[in-house]
């Protein structure tokens, strides 16, 4: 019977088989075997640099979807140019206000899918007091202030303001098609045609600290609150978090101009068709209730879901209704307005370059980099940001070379351009315009490099003459800028610089000072210098020097 | 234990093993006919189409993508602006299926076909007529102006005639009688999507345009002279969304600060009202008095797809979903009932509606307004 146990044997094993293999319920063989899961490349994201605040996402999105991301930030105009040029890798955009690009129908081929993900008004952010002065204080009259209103207080001197650069962002352009607005007196959107120049020149006479971007603006305006400005222009969401950090000397008071503000919608582009699957897992993540609350809360942008936004009306301003500014597509007026900005209505600048030639800078194509980025300011570039760069009407410029001492100091000045009563439109470079342009390249080409690095005496040196010419010409907007490759090994010290500007006149305090190092220079004591002296250091070891020269013109 | 008990034993066993085994094979049987089924379904091409923004909740609905599995009639979609898909159109990389909003946007997509030696046939699964989206502040003042009439709490019809001479007229909002409630100084417009990218522009277009003629329009030249003089009512509202979304999105998240009049599909607010359960407090639903019908067009470009098309028009199932993401219909009664719950009073008979004009009237018109807005 040994035989017949062994079939059962067998045949119990072999149900048992059968029953194993009729559990396995798989409804469809699928027809390959999944491949392991390639590791997913990080999803790009270039973004506009007012959205820095919302950097924590990129840890908050890979926990939430799996997908990695990474955002490169940046100047309104610049990242709007990377991607119009395709010279962006990124495969996604994410912009407080993409109608530049969208407009344009080379931007809009770009662009596969857009989805906004979250609001904030531009407000005009009055300090306490300076709203009491005004009458602004009371609800009733905030919520009548116009863009005229805010051009004449500023005409009168009653309103100094922070704004970031018309030139480059989305902020202080839209703060001046406002003023275009209430000015024209027309109901619909605007044109080149429509600009009324002396209500834009009465706007800018309150103009005293500019900056490219919201991060440098709101460090300097704690600083300079109730001295040298008294109102703060910007993203609603900006003035609120500088209400809530407890870092002002007084409140800002919150006006929404009533002609209309713009709002900055902040749609989230997809540039990479490839990748269109994780974008829209991105964009179902950010539209989530709990993405929606964390920006609202911590960023304090209000949320596009109207229900969410029903859950924060705590954290937020119910202004009433706020008037939306059309935006107009029309491309002359965008170029003519920045151009004349620049070459007429801004408080033209006048800056000292001081340029290291000492011998150091022969080696590694120094020198050759150096003259390249003069040449590229007194040249001819015409793409957004290099009109940005480039030197404007009525500008001064002082070229300082030093090594063992500072020597030869040039001046040159560019002749101001003819203006009209009504209307912009971009001009073309005078030719008294191009013959003080050739003589700054000429001045470059003459550099030679040899000796010591005196740099603590050139700065120190060219402060003191910015500072003979303020007392000339008070209506310019100051600044140092320092070009350094090496060490300090002649002259003054650090320590005697920080002395001997100590016992400069208080006036100095409006100068900056601008370090642009590259080569062996010391970024500590660069750093310490500019904590002296207010100012930035820009590191073109990194960047390329004719790129640290578009960066500084936005901040004087 | 005995031999024989042993034997009987053994037997006994056996018998329960071959049952088992008897049932286990059946079973399996079974298992195998489901798991061909399975196969067989996925195994069946996915039909591959573009589709326009509307309907593609539509499509991302399991019980639609079920439905359609079982008919082995399984979709694989992509999202693509109406106006982008006759670029899609090219021999070698045609796709199977068009489905894009608007007549405008399927004829250029057939022409496009044609010219690739492609025969396509078309038809209407579902339509939604086309409205303007506002606020009760807003109704009120159109009302107090003539331009307006309530027909139920939050529905108004508006006189599109009076209304697009006002536009024209250049009036602001604060010129109009009992306007304190919207006192700014912007022009009266409706907020629209960018003409050159999007059909529902196109659709203002051709209902201004009767309103602007006092019929059709029907030759080119009238056409050219219209179009002419309804340019402003596109270029003055300045940046425009590009995708119907943005100007609806616009509308309810920023509000009637910036948008005061939306022209919409009626089932972009009819599905908002249908998941919200019913419209924020201030929204008001006016029907443009006469309006004009929007069909979103299926375009099939083969025998296959061709019965996707009438799958989608004559499957009851398939047309209760897409009742559901607001469109209307061919049964009208269904529609009513299923909008009835959010309390929204739409218009069942909608008693003025207007044809729109023949494709090439209304190429000629989008041509000369996008010419006017690119300048």
């Amino acid at each position: 019977m040994t035989s017949i146990r062994n079939l059962a044997g067998i045949g119990l094993l072999s149900i048992a088989a059968l029953l194993v293999a009729c559990n396995r319920s798989e409804p469809a063989p699928s027809p390959a075997p999944a491949a392991p899961a390639a590791p997913v490349p990080t999803l790009k994201i270039i973004a506009t640099s007012d959205l820095r605040d919302a950097a924590p996402l990129e840890e908050m999105v890979r926990k939430a979807t799996g997908v990695a991301i990474r955002f490169q930030f940046g100047g309104t105009m610049e990242s709007t140019e990377a991607v119009l040029s395709g010279k962006t890798d990124a495969d996604a955009a994410w912009f407080a206000n993409a109608k530049y690009l969208l407009s344009d129908a080379q931007g809009q081929g770009r662009v596969k899918l857009q989805e906004k993900i979250m609001l904030s008004p531009i407000a005009v952010g009055l300090s306490e007091s300076t709203a009491k002065k005004l009458g602004w204080d009371d609800p009733a009259r905030a919520a009548k202030v116009s863009w005229k209103d805010i051009t004449a207080a500023a005409k009168d001197g009653k309103l100094t303001y922070a704004l970031s650069n018309p030139a480059t962002s989305n902020q202080g352009f839209m703060a001046l098609m406002g003023v275009v607005a209430a000015a024209s007196q027309k109901a619909e959107v605007l044109n080149a045609a429509d600009v009324d120049r002396a209500a834009i020149s009465a706007f800018l006479k309150g103009y005293k600290l500019p900056g490219d971007n919201s991060t440098y603006l709101s460090e300097q305006f704690i600083v300079q609150q109730g001295t040298r400005v008294n109102a703060f222009i910007n993203y609603e969401s900006w003035l609120l978090s500088l209400n809530q950090s407890g870092k002002l000397r007084e409140k800002l008071l919150l006006v929404y101009p009533n002609e209309g503000v713009s709002t900055a919608d902040y749609p989230l582009m997809l540039l990479n068709d490839a990748r269109r699957d994780e974008f829209q897992k991105v964009v179902a993540y950010l539209k989530s209730e709990p993405a929606q609350l964390w920006l609202a809360r911590t960023t304090l942008r209000r949320p596009i879901v109207p229900e969410v936004a029903a859950k924060v009306t705590d954290l937020l301003p119910s202004q009433g209704m706020r008037v939306e500014l059309p935006f107009s597509p029309d491309r002359a007026l965008a170029d003519g307005l920045i151009d004349a900005y620049l070459n007429e209505f801004r408080a033209p600048i006048a800056s000292t370059f001081v340029l290291d030639t000492s011998g150091s800078m022969d080696g590694n194509g120094r020198r050759q980099q150096l003259v390249q980025a003069i040449h590229y300011i007194a040249g001819a570039d015409s793409s957004l940001t290099g009109r940005i760069a480039k030197l404007t009407n009525r500008e001064k410029l002082w070229l300082q070379p030093f090594s063992e001492q500072p020597y030869g100091r040039t001046a040159f000045e560019i002749p101001g351009g003819a203006a009209s009563a009504r209307g912009v439109q971009i001009q073309a470079d005078s030719e008294a315009k191009q013959k003080v342009l050739g003589d700054v390249r000429d001045f470059a080409d003459g550099l030679r490099m040899t000796g010591g690095t005196a740099l603590y005496d050139a700065v120190l040196l060219s402060l003191k003459n910015m500072l003979e010419e303020k007392k000339k010409n008070p209506n310019y907007q100051y600044s140092v800028v320092a070009f350094t490759d090496g060490e300090n090994n002649k002259g003054r010290s650090l320590e005697q610089f920080k002395r001997d500007y100590a016992l400069l006149p208080e006036d100095v305090r409006g100068i900056p000072v601008f370090m642009v190092l590259f080569g062996e220079a010391q970024e500590s004591a660069l750093q310490d210098l500019v904590k002296t002296t207010g100012g930035r250091v820009f590191d073109a070891r990194k960047t390329p020097l004719y790129s640290v020269f578009k960066d500084i013109r936005a901040y004087q | 234990m005995s031999k024989p008990l042993r034997a009987l034993l053994t037997l006994a066993l056996l018998a329960a093993f071959a049952g088992a085994l008897f049932y286990a094979l059946r079973g399996q049987k079974q298992e195998q006919i489901a798991q061909q089924e399975a196969v067989a379904i996925a195994s069946v091409t996915e039909l591959s189409g573009l589709i326009a923004l509307d309907v593609e909740p539509y499509f991302k609905d399991p019980r639609v993508q079920k439905l359609l599995a079982a008919k082995r009639l399984p979709v694989k979609v992509t999202r693509v602006g109406s106006r982008d898909m006759a670029a899609k159109a090219v021999a070698g990389a045609m796709p199977e299926f068009f489905f894009p909003s608007g007549v405008v946007a399927a004829n250029q997509i057939a022409d496009a076909a044609r010219q690739a030696n492609v025969n396509v046939s078309q038809s209407s699964p579902f339509h939604t007529p086309m409205v303007i989206a506002s606020w009760e502040p807003i109704a009120k003042i159109l009302v107090a102006n003539g331009m307006a009439t309530a027909l139920q709490p939050k529905v108004y019809s508006v006189d599109m005639a009076k209304l697009t001479a006002a536009m024209l007229a250049k009036k602001r909002w604060k010129d109009l009688q009992g306007a304190s409630a919207y006192d700014v100084s912007r022009g009266v417009l409706v907020s629209t999507t960018d003409v050159r990218r999007s059909n529902s522009a196109a659709m203002y277009l051709a209902l201004t345009s009767h309103t602007l003629n006092g019929d059709v329009v029907t030759d080119r030249a009238t056409a050219r002279q219209v179009a002419g003089k309804l340019v402003e009512l596109f270029k003055r509202q300045g940046y425009q969304e590009n995708y119907v979304n943005g100007n609806f999105d616009d509308y309810v998240s920023i509000g009637i600060g910036k948008t005061p009049m939306a022209f919409i599909y009626e089932n972009q607010l009819v599905s908002y009202a249908l998941t919200k359960k019913g419209i924020g407090a201030d929204m008001v639903l006016l029907y443009p008095s006469p309006t004009i019908i929007n069909k979103v067009v299926f375009v099939a470009t083969n025998e296959r797809a061709k019965t996707l098309g009438e799958l989608l028009s004559n499957d009851a199932e398939l047309q209760s979903i897409a009742v559901e993401y607001g469109f209307r219909i061919a049964d009208v009664a269904r529609f009513a009932q299923a909008v009835k719950p959010t309390g929204l009073a739409i218009e069942t008979r909608l008693s003025q509606v207007i044809d729109p004009p023949s494709y090439e009237v209304m190429q000629e018109m989008i041509d000369v307004v996008a010419k006017e807005m690119t300048q």
